[in-house]
């Protein structure tokens, strides 16, 4: 491999984490370590910041504002702000939506939709499930009808993050009942203030309002906001896909965690001595670093498989299976290791931005909501059983 | 003293009746909203129907219940998530007051306690945290479920020449104070510290044991009755999960149909065979010697904790969105059993004592 694409890499990491630790504004650094919940506001300043860098679409091309990142870079750059415990990057503007534009979109659409996008001065939501299709996508249903200029659109979306902030929903439609099932769906932009949109909140166990029911009862939308060809939503959802397969957070946050646990273990006396003494939790943190170590590099010979092109389809899948799944165990082993101060949740002390951590010491406060939250990583963004069986059907030929 | 197994089945039927119809999914999610996180209503009809002297002696006006008739309520009470403090209250510091109390004493409490008026929680884990001077006791009781509503507290305190006693604390006396909070399945709890409170002892042991054996064992019923909760939890999600499987369909047909899930659900089905063992051989163990009934006890809870977890853990994610919903009894188990996890010993400290009286110490 090329060193200077290593080289950057290194380079961008070290950037980030000197980003960390002397610009990042004090406020949004420890809510989010804290794992207290972001409000708009928080979200809106940490796109901005990372705008500021140059590192909200740093993996875009340059034409459109991006410094055209490896994908090497693009995963180190997630990977490292997730192990300082930074706040998520929210992917639907930067990542999801945004290359869709800018590779099928009418050059209208760039120019009305790009620049808003980098700068996340117009939120986005993804409206792609519904209650009848999850993991099975292309059974969706959301019916978009053509009628002069305009698309009508019904039907209902759900699980769609942060809906209620969205000004625009890049959403999957049905144009079609022909043939099969992916071929009739198509990509449409969607005003979220347009008449007839409605967004209903979805109660979690994490205790704060993320999730939403959309629902779309005679919209209109202009034709114009369609993407690329009618019919060919499907190909420009797989593309997407691709975007979101980088996902170096995964690895990043497992680490974050995996650090938490083995500060709190070191730092906490039980029976006068650190809890880390003790064989069970010695021996418990040893099998979680041997994951990692396992996770780190095989995450790291599967993005240089795909940035070399020698990728056999099943890299993402492996990040997303072994990460997501050691990031709960050591979530959970966490939790253990707090005893009683893990039994105590109080969603109302999450949103104070300068209060006390609920609970515990190092504060692990918000652990609870996090933990809680992260059950859902094995779920949304194909879910574990959804990879196994792409790492079966596409890797291993069954 | 075992009670027989037609009285257990009527016991457990009576429970389970009043909760199909009094404690629905629909019901709890209102009573959740309760200042104290339980229902009065609810805990008043637990005592009408005696539940709360279920492990009382006949002479003291109770049910005479064994380990294993406790369990059978707690499985009920796991299954609907019920959230009174019949564990605390109305087994475990009743049967404290009975066994340790003195005749006064006996006469004083039980009848407040058994007809639910009265409200009791316990501190039993945290002997080194409290000072015992003349009748007054200072220090904190960290986190005492049910704590934020108890007229009393029970609590284990470690004398200077090291013996176990028990007092009890009168939660509005003077140089008591109580910081309330909510645990993740919407129970009350206090963080509780006290400052020269005033404190009773129950100072007057039946049976020969001493105060620190009779408050071991009655730790070890709690536990078996955790297990016993934790196998009423298992069992309702195992059937959930199965029931929503056959009526998903994905990709043209019902999930239930894929193989590997199937395969996975078979392995779920096995920890609730043995949930439900081991929970029945730590409340025969109840009888045992003290070394043997711990080493069953312990080793049913760590084997039932981490049973639990694995079942709560797949019947969030094979229920995919929905099962991180409020709307759904699902994240509520999963919520109960991780706190269940943490109650009276974590799963490493009952492996270590499973350990250590399987192999001797080290
Ligand atoms: C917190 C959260 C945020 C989300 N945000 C968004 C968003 O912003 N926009 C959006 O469009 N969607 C979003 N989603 C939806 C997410 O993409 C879906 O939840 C996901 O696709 C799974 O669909 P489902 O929930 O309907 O589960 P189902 O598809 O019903 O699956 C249930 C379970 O069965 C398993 N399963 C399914 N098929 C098979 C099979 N063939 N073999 C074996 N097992 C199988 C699944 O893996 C899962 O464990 C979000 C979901 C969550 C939980």
């Amino acid at each position: 491999m090329n060193n200077s694409v290593l080289d950057k890499a290194q380079q961008l990491r070290e950037a980030v984490r000197h980003f960390y630790r002397n610009e990042m504004p004090a406020g949004l650094r420890d809510k989010s370590h804290r794992h207290q919940v972001l409000d708009k506001q928080d979200y809106l300043q940490w796109m901005q910041l990372l705008d500021q860098k140059g590192w909200a679409v740093g993996h875009w091309p340059k034409e459109h504002g991006g410094q055209e990142w490896s994908l090497l870079e693009r995963f180190v750059f997630e990977d490292e702000l997730a192990r300082l415990g930074c706040p998520w990057v929210i992917p639907f503007g930067v990542k999801y939506v945004g290359p869709v534009i800018y590779t099928f979109g009418s050059d209208e659409q760039k120019r009305r939709f790009l620049p808003g996008i980098v700068k996340t001065e117009e939120f986005w939501a993804q409206g792609y499930s519904e209650p009848n299709a999850g993991s099975d996508l292309a059974g969706l249903r959301t019916r978009a009808i053509r009628d002069g200029d305009d698309y009508v659109v019904n039907g209902q979306k759900v699980w769609t993050t942060y809906a209620q902030w969205a000004d625009w929903l890049f959403c999957l439609v049905r144009t079609s009942t022909e043939g099969k099932p992916q071929s009739g769906i198509s990509f449409l932009l969607i005003d979220m203030r347009s008449k007839g949109v409605t967004v209903k909140p979805i109660s979690t166990m994490d205790g704060y309002h993320h999730v939403n029911e959309v629902w779309l009862e005679d919209v209109r939308v202009p034709a114009a906001h369609l993407v690329g060809e009618e019919g060919a939503g499907w190909t420009y959802a797989k593309f997407l896909l691709k975007n979101e397969r980088t996902a170096g957070a995964i690895v990043g946050q497992a680490r974050h965690v995996l650090d938490r646990l083995t500060l709190y273990a070191r730092e906490t006396q039980v029976n006068g001595e650190p809890l880390i003494n003790q064989p069970l939790m010695r021996n418990r943190i040893g099998e979680f670093e041997l994951r990692f170590l396992a996770l780190e590099v095989a995450s790291y010979d599967a993005v240089m498989a795909m940035l070399e092109e020698r990728d056999n389809g099943g890299e993402a899948s492996l990040v997303k299976i072994r990460g997501t799944e050691l990031y709960q165990e050591v979530t959970d082993a966490l939790l253990d290791a707090m005893g009683e101060a893990a039994m105590v949740f109080d969603p109302a002390a999450l949103h104070t931005a300068d209060g006390l951590p609920p609970l515990g010491p190092q504060d692990t406060g918000g652990i609870l909501k996090e933990h809680f939250y992260n059950r859902a990583n094995t779920i949304f963004g194909g879910s574990s059983e959804v990879q196994r069986n792409i790492i079966a059907k596409v890797v291993l030929g069954l | 003293m075992t009670t027989d197994l037609e009285t257990i089945g009527m016991l457990r039927d009576s429970l389970e009746r009043y909760a199909a119809d009094n404690y629905a999914f629909n019901d709890r999610l209102g009573m959740l909203k309760d200042s104290s996180g339980y229902n009065e209503k609810v805990w008043n009809d637990l005592a009408e129907f005696g539940f709360l002297t279920l492990r009382l002696p006949e002479d003291m006006d109770g049910l005479d219940g064994d380990a294993n008739s406790v369990g059978a309520l707690m499985e009920v009470v796991g299954k609907y998530l019920m959230q009174e403090p019949f564990l605390i209250s109305g087994i475990l510091s009743t049967t404290l007051v009975a066994r340790l109390g003195d005749a006064g004493q006996r006469e004083r409490l039980l009848q407040g306690l058994g007809s639910g008026q009265m409200l009791f929680s316990c501190s039993l884990e945290h002997a080194d945290d409290c000072l015992l001077e003349d009748n007054r006791l200072s220090g904190r009781l960290d986190l005492v479920i049910h704590g934020d509503a108890a007229h009393g507290f029970l609590v284990a305190v470690r004398t200077g020449a090291g013996e176990i006693k028990l007092g009890l604390v009168n939660a509005s006396a003077p140089g008591v104070q109580r910081n309330p909070c909510r645990l993740l399945d919407g129970r009350g709890a206090a963080r509780v510290v006290l400052d020269n409170a005033e404190v009773e002892l129950l100072d007057t042991p039946a049976d020969g044991l001493s105060i620190e054996q009779h408050i071991d064992l009655l730790v070890d019923e709690a536990n078996a009755a955790l297990c016993a909760e934790a196998c009423g939890m298992i069992d309702a999600l195992l059937n959930t999960t199965n029931d929503y499987l056959k009526v998903r369909t994905q990709f043209g047909r019902p999930l239930a149909t894929n193989q590997a899930l199937q395969h996975r659900m078979a392995d779920l089905y096995l920890l609730r065979q043995e949930a439900f063992a081991l929970t029945r051989a730590a409340e025969r163990a109840i009888s045992q010697p003290a070394a043997e009934r711990s080493r069953i006890v312990s080793g049913a809870r760590a084997y039932i904790s981490q049973a639990a977890r694995k079942v709560a853990n797949e019947a969030v994610q094979m229920h995919g969105g929905l099962g991180i919903t409020e709307e759904l009894n699902v994240s509520h188990f999963y919520r109960r059993i991780m706190l269940l996890n943490n109650l009276l010993g974590g799963r490493d400290q009952h492996f270590s004592r499973f350990v250590e009286s399987s192999l001797g110490a080290a």
